[in-house]
């Protein structure tokens, strides 16, 4: 576990919109997203889907925000691990172009957000940037799952996209 | 002597005690939900807010005695009043409708559109003092009033415990405080939703409001970019925020008359304080909290339900086919672009009332802390 407890009062210290309030998805049939996967493809070795138990299976990693005057504990993986199992340049490997690269994030209902790549990349940034699948220990609600990648040192959090389904690589320069 | 002595040390410090004002604690407020900021001047106490909530139940506060703050704004509605427009002690109709005072102590800004309205202290003179239109009538300086208050006994005693150190507490300042104490106390956290969702009991609200929600905070609609939050509003602020929420407004496509003016003259919205003609037609986002028992909706009361707001968004604009303030809302040239209207099918439709009615907080609406501490049932209250 790394608390990010720093991470959070940073992020509390300039919230303008709370984690919660974030597009989300159209409503799915009661108890589908419980069966939800993630994707990740485009410029990556070895295309990945995952499961909510392969994510389990994984390195966990806990990050704390702050939302509206209280904390709150997001529970998952890394997303530079995920990246890194599906054959992303990272870690060493980051550096020349593959600087030039950025991260799709893509939602249920059709919201997109970036990241660079180098800021998911463990070995390149402290700032741990998760696949959450828990809040406060529990299952994360409807309308926020099953899997929300959470950016807890964004000042806003237009970027913590919910009900998250893939990510796809694209290298601007190979 | 010495027996005498420890008397009177007793007793003096008993009065004492009875004169320092006893700090405000939130009884309703769960541990887990955001609590209000206090004004660094108008600190919470229990006497203060007695006072203020005998006061905002007083017809004494209006020129003719026959309205208080709570004829428009009642707890059983949400501190609203049934009414598309409020109706003034005179009889003047105002164009907007009264908001709701529940949760406004979260509020960044106060009203339907005027930014430069941040403090319950200051906006209580409006409905007191104000001409444009006439609320409760009061005529300035407030002195017949203060007057009249003073020959109450129970304001003989609150006065005094609210402000002990004024020489004479009854002053108009003193009132608006006490009535900003109150204000700040109606707070709505106990509703279905927030027991579903800070208590994690899945079971308090029903798979259509549970879908409703996903509807409500999914990309295509966008509910939540302007009702936003733990209170499901425009900008709020809370204790401990670092940086208060900045007042938002909002341009929905209710009208989009011919002319200079694309909403009704005497409801422009932001625009009759700024002038700015970008602002016309903008209003706050008021909370949903409880909405379900405030109708009829918007800022002049012209949408009956619940259900015809949602066809006015899914249209990205309201279409009034005749009358004086005919035209199509979805063209209005100063319309939100988050406005863009939506396919809506009509189990949608029911499961986003089915959330929105999930926010009505029963508790808060009958709890009698709020209640008018002047009626029989409310004796508890008038020791102080």
């Amino acid at each position: 576990m790394i608390g990010r407890r720093g991470a959070a009062l940073a992020a509390m210290a300039a919230a303008t919109l709370s984690l919660m309030a974030q597009p989300a998805a159209q409503a799915p049939a009661p108890g589908a997203a419980a069966a939800g996967a993630i994707t990740v493809g485009g410029d990556v070795t070895k295309p990945l889907s995952l499961s909510a138990d392969d994510l389990k299976a994984m390195p966990r990693t806990t990050v704390t925000v702050s939302e509206e005057g209280r904390e709150i504990k997001y529970d998952g993986v890394l997303v530079g691990e995920v990246l890194k199992r599906a054959g992303a340049p990272l870690g060493r490997d980051m550096g020349g172009q593959a600087v030039a690269s950025y991260v799709l994030a893509k939602a249920k209902d059709g919201y997109q957000v970036v990241f660079s790549l180098p800021e998911l990349d463990p070995a390149f940034t402290s700032n741990d940037i998760i696949i959450a699948d828990t809040i406060d220990g529990k299952p994360l609600f409807d309308y926020q799952g099953p899997f929300r990648l959470v950016a807890p040192h964004d000042k806003r959090g237009a970027r913590s996209i919910r009900m998250l389904q893939s990510l796809d690589l694209v290298r601007l320069r190979k | 002597m010495r027996l005498l002595a420890i008397g009177v040390a007793l007793v003096s410090a008993a009065i004492a005690r009875a004169q320092t004002p006893v700090p405000w604690v939130w009884p309703s407020i769960p541990s887990n939900f955001a609590r209000p900021r206090v004004p660094a001047d108008n600190p919470m106490t229990v006497e203060k807010v007695s006072l203020g909530r005998h006061l905002f139940y007083d017809t004494r506060l209006s020129g003719n005695r026959t309205q208080s703050c709570a004829t428009c704004h009642e707890q059983a509605r949400a501190f609203t009043d049934g009414k598309g427009r409020a109706v003034g002690s005179t009889g003047a109709v105002h164009p907007r409708g009264a908001m709701s005072l529940v949760n406004v102590a979260y509020a960044a800004s106060l009203t339907w559109a005027n930014p430069s309205q941040t403090r319950l202290e200051d906006q209580a003179l409006v409905p007191m003092f104000g001409d444009h239109p006439v609320e409760l009538g009061l005529a300035q300086p407030g002195s017949a009033m203060l007057a009249a208050l003073r020959r109450v006994d129970v304001y003989q005693r609150l006065m005094p415990r609210a402000f002990p150190g004024d020489a004479d507490p009854f002053t108009v300042a003193n009132v608006t405080r006490a009535i900003a104490a109150f204000e700040r106390t109606i707070v709505s956290a106990r509703s279905s939703y927030d027991r579903y969702h800070y208590d994690r009991d899945d079971s308090a609200i029903s798979a259509e409001a549970k879908r409703g929600e996903q509807l409500f905070f999914s990309q295509p609609l966008s509910c939540f970019r302007c009702h936003n939050g733990f209170n499901f509003s425009g900008a709020t602020d809370f204790a401990g925020r670092r940086e208060g929420g900045s007042p938002e407004y909002h341009n929905t496509g209710l009208y989009n008359l011919a002319g200079a003016l694309s909403y009704p003259p005497d409801n422009t919205g932001v625009y009759e304080v700024s002038r700015r003609p970008d602002d016309v037609g903008r209003f706050k986002a008021p909370t949903l909290r409880n909405i379900a028992v405030t109708g009829p909706y918007m800022h002049d009361g012209s949408i009956a339900t619940l259900s015809e707001v949602l066809d006015h968004y899914a249209a990205g604009g309201r279409t009034v086919v005749q009358g004086p303030n005919r035209g199509v809302g979805h063209d209005n040239p100063n319309k939100s672009p988050i406005v863009r209207g939506f396919p809506l099918t009509a189990d949608q439709k029911r499961d986003l009332v089915a959330f929105l009615e999930a926010l009505t907080d029963v508790e808060a609406l009958g709890d009698s802390r709020f209640a008018n501490p002047w009626l029989a049932s409310s004796q508890e209250d008038r020791w102080r």
